[in-house]
């Protein structure tokens, strides 16, 4: 089977502005950090973004005023502080956000993976989550209605079928077999709803590897189009068994993010003044800073 | 307020921080063999607590699809995979939240607030201010699922007249909303059970639906708690004193699930 393994900047090369993204990072765990990056430098407008729960990923790119319209079930960057670029965009109505919870998001997911194009849930009631989305942004994504056999109430949502989903995993061979290590969140229905779907491994194994532990394989090769290699790809989030999330730099994000204006000045430095992932890497502190994040095999972290 | 003598084998309140008292009265509500889906911090440390104590069979699941972890050092989140140290089964949210929580099986959600009214509804997702300007905060997450859908919700939070006001800012998980029963409000799950603060351990008046007194922690008068409350607590005939933790769950507390104070502070 042919190599599918592409660079971060010929990937990004093939997703229109406009498009659909799905985002497989969880607060600051396993971010597509590389992707975003690069989404960033090529200027990719007017995006759709969705997630389970959001994290530095989603951040990054509303606070660079790149999306218009946010799916979601919440989120923050855990103890390190609030998704600020997002909360300020929902303040300033600057974007279109469809606040849900997380299990909403994730069904929406499930029905999309299914080739469902709706599917009933039975939270949301009585909440005015429910009731903020009848209203405005998911007045088209969200139904009461009730079950045809048993007379029983349900919320029915709208499938979610992102053009692309990013996942980032621990490893994958060439042609896109993946296994994720840890907790999974949403991945795994987040990936298979995708129209396209995009991996970033930190490490690539030879097929061979994959066959000793398929039951471990979340993502079959056969659904995945391209593979990014990036080792430390979702630094400053930490990947499970890999690295620690990098805690100086997520309390530095955070002092920016929190004013509109450091916004800036945080992309300037760190996204835009850099050419690529690796001199990104240096700027966190290079190979010794990455020694030091690097996870003990037992604990994972 | 005089300091009330604890049972046989507690310490002193003096010694004892709220948390210490809001931990153990949380672990204290879980039964040996329930299965619990708790969010970070004191639902964690309570459950872990009472695990370690009265209720080894005890199943514990974060909603980020994890089972029966053992936290270690202090997790900054949900996905730090020191919050899944040791677990037993890693998977995803369709898993615990849907096969789990939504199918019906999970006991008890454990939640933290932000903002609690009478009626059990909880508000995590914005703050006004006096002039009505919004401020957004995490939103829902899985809290307004494991409100709609466990058997059970107990909720911990810090006592404060801001934090308990008349009407929730924004209903992101709902209680018994506008007094109703869950059935009129199409939820499966029973709904708030109890509400644990740094001064009482509060139920709901199964008539009225309304936030009642059920016991004191020692050094609280009713008093300072109806000041403390933005909304008419139903007040029964009588309220008991909260047992304070026992020397051992003193020592698990402050030894073995949280060493660093983060949570019990």
């Amino acid at each position: 089977m042919a190599d599918k393994i592409k660079s971060v900047s010929e990937v990004v090369r093939t997703i229109p502005s406009g498009s659909h993204i799905a985002l497989g990072g969880f607060a600051i765990a396993r971010n597509p950090i590389v992707v975003v990056h690069e989404l960033i430098r090529q200027q990719k407008r007017d995006l759709t973004l969705s997630q389970g729960v959001v994290g530095l990923d989603t951040d990054l790119l509303v606070g660079a005023g790149l999306v218009t319209h946010l799916i979601m079930g919440g989120g923050s960057l855990d103890r390190f502080g609030p998704a600020h670029c997002v909360n300020r965009a929902r303040e300033t109505k600057s974007l279109r956000c469809e606040d849900l919870t997380s299990l909403s998001v994730s069904f929406r997911y499930l029905a999309g993976a299914l080739g469902l194009s709706f599917i009933p849930i039975k939270s949301l009631f009585a909440s005015e989550i429910l009731e903020r989305l009848e209203a405005g942004p998911g007045a088209s994504d969200v139904k009461r209605s009730k079950c045809p056999f048993t007379g029983e109430e349900y919320v029915l949502l709208r499938a979610l079928e992102p053009d692309v989903s990013f996942i980032h995993v621990q490893i994958a061979d060439a042609v896109g077999n993946c296994q994720i290590h840890g907790a999974r969140w949403s991945n795994d229905e987040q990936a298979k709803a995708g129209r396209r779907v995009v991996v970033v491994a930190e490490e690539i194994v030879p097929t061979e590897f994959i066959r000793r532990s398929p039951e471990r394989t979340v993502i079959p090769g056969h659904r995945v189009e391209a593979v990014i290699h990036q080792p430390y790809g979702a630094l400053p989030t930490c990947v499970h068994g890999c690295y620690d999330y990098d805690a100086d730099h997520l309390r530095l994000y955070v002092e920016h993010a929190k004013e509109p204006r450091r916004v800036q000045e945080y992309l300037d430095k760190f996204v835009l003044g850099c050419r690529d992932h690796w001199e990104y890497l240096e700027k966190l502190g290079g190979l010794p800073r990455m020694e030091e994040l690097r996870a003990d095999p037992i604990s994972g972290y | 307020m005089p300091v009330t003598e604890g049972t046989k084998g507690s310490s002193k309140r003096s010694d004892i921080r709220a948390s210490e008292i809001m931990a153990t009265a949380g672990a204290r509500q879980l039964r040996d063999g329930e299965v619990v889906v708790v969010g970070l911090g004191l639902p964690e440390v309570a459950s872990v607590l009472a695990k370690r104590t009265h209720a080894p069979r005890l199943t514990t699941m974060l909603e980020t699809g994890v089972m029966n972890p053992s936290p270690k050092d202090t997790p900054v989140g949900l996905p730090d995979s020191r919050a899944f140290y040791g677990a037993t089964c890693l998977t995803g949210f369709l898993d615990v939240m849907g096969m789990n929580l939504h199918r019906g099986v999970v006991d008890v959600g454990f939640l933290g607030a932000l903002e609690l009214d009478r009626y059990g509804n909880i508000n995590t997702t914005l703050v006004k201010d006096e002039s009505g300007k919004i401020r957004y905060v995490n939103g829902s997450a899985g809290g307004n699922d494991v409100a709609s859908l466990a058997k059970r919700v107990i909720v911990i939070m810090r006592h404060e007249k801001r934090k308990l006001p008349l009407a929730v800012a924004h209903l992101t998980s709902p209680g018994f909303a506008g007094g109703r029963s869950r059935q009129e409000l199409n939820l499966r799950g029973g709904g708030p059970s109890r509400v644990i603060t740094d001064m009482a351990v509060l139920g709901f008046d199964e008539k009225t639906h309304t936030m009642s007194v059920l016991s004191l922690h020692p050094g609280v008068g009713l008093e300072e708690l109806k000041a403390n409350t933005g909304f008419p607590l139903h007040i029964p005939n009588e309220i008991a004193t909260t047992p304070l933790p026992t020397a051992e769950e003193l020592r698990l507390l402050r030894e073995e699930i949280d060493p660093k104070g983060v949570h019990l502070k």
